[in-house]
């Protein structure tokens, strides 16, 4: 009988002994969705700093796609993964004061192992998924602000003051995107972490990368 | 600097919010810069005195 991963999956590891941490279709919805991202931040930051063109059309379509990837990876997460990888527990708490205790002073018990997602990259995907929701939130309710192929505009849905808040919420979801952004390139590009990075890419991790910074209980690979 | 952009009606009467300040962009840079500058320092920080002997 084969033991299923803590991952959702059967034979995460492959012939050659590495682990499996993304699968093909998880790494395409991963640089989909960064590409979404960085056109949409394209037609909507370079027009504010001065250089104009005809973004509206680019941004609303690419936003309505990052919409759907976003459905896709909650459903995929949901019914076919283990979504309580990512999940913020008590003891990922406890990490992370371990983590900055141990790393600022030298001092205490250091982090425990964590299974797939160590508590920082938990609490960064927490802070991602409410700023995407956010964007995606306000952004669908803007899409009544336009005429489209699909649709005829409405304004009249909200009052001004309620489409106030609705724009405020986008632009600073947005705004602080670019902030978590920079702060995911740094620490893709970190040597300590070029085992996420290029699992990202390849899908897999090394064994003994497995056995060294992977409680093997908590991650069944 | 404003947090919010603002606008009067055509009908005048008191302004209305209808959005984000986009000066505070360079702010949300600025904050991300200024965590990477830290988290060099402190991870610099703690290289050297993991090398230093007890």
């Amino acid at each position: 009988m084969t033991e299923r991963s803590t991952d959702g999956f059967t034979n995460a590891t492959d012939p050659s002994g590495r682990v499996i941490r993304h699968r093909l279709v998880d790494r395409l919805y991963h640089w989909l969705m960064a590409l979404a991202v960085l056109v949409l931040m394209g037609t909507s930051f370079v027009p504010i700093l001065g250089f104009k063109f005809q973004w509206l059309e680019i941004h609303w379509i690419t936003g309505v796609l990052l919409a759907v990837l976003v459905v896709f990876h909650v459903v995929r997460s949901v019914v076919w993964q283990n979504w309580r990888n990512m999940v913020i527990g008590t003891a990922d708490i406890r990490d992370i004061w371990r983590e900055a205790r141990h790393t600022i002073s030298g001092g205490g018990a250091p982090p425990t192992r964590p299974g797939k997602y160590d508590s920082l990259q938990k609490l960064y995907h927490l802070a991602v998924a409410i700023l995407v929701l956010a964007v995606i939130a306000s952004g669908l309710l803007m899409l009544l602000k336009i005429d489209t192929p699909l649709w005829r505009r409405d304004p009249y849905w909200f009052s001004a003051d309620a489409w106030g808040v609705i724009y405020a919420v986008h632009g600073l979801a947005a705004m602080a995107m670019v902030t978590i952004l920079v702060i995911h390139i740094y620490f893709a590009l970190r040597p300590d972490n070029w085992r996420f990075t290029r699992s990202m890419f390849r899908g897999w991790i090394s064994r003994k990368e497995y056995s060294d910074h992977h409680d093997a209980e908590r991650w069944k690979a | 600097m404003e947090f919010f952009r603002y606008t009067k009606s055509i009908y005048g009467g008191q302004e209305q919010m209808v959005g984000a300040s986009w000066d505070l962009l360079p702010l949300f840079v600025a904050a991300a810069m200024a965590f990477i500058v830290l988290h060099v320092i402190v991870m610099a920080f703690a290289k050297a005195r993991a090398r230093r002997p007890h």
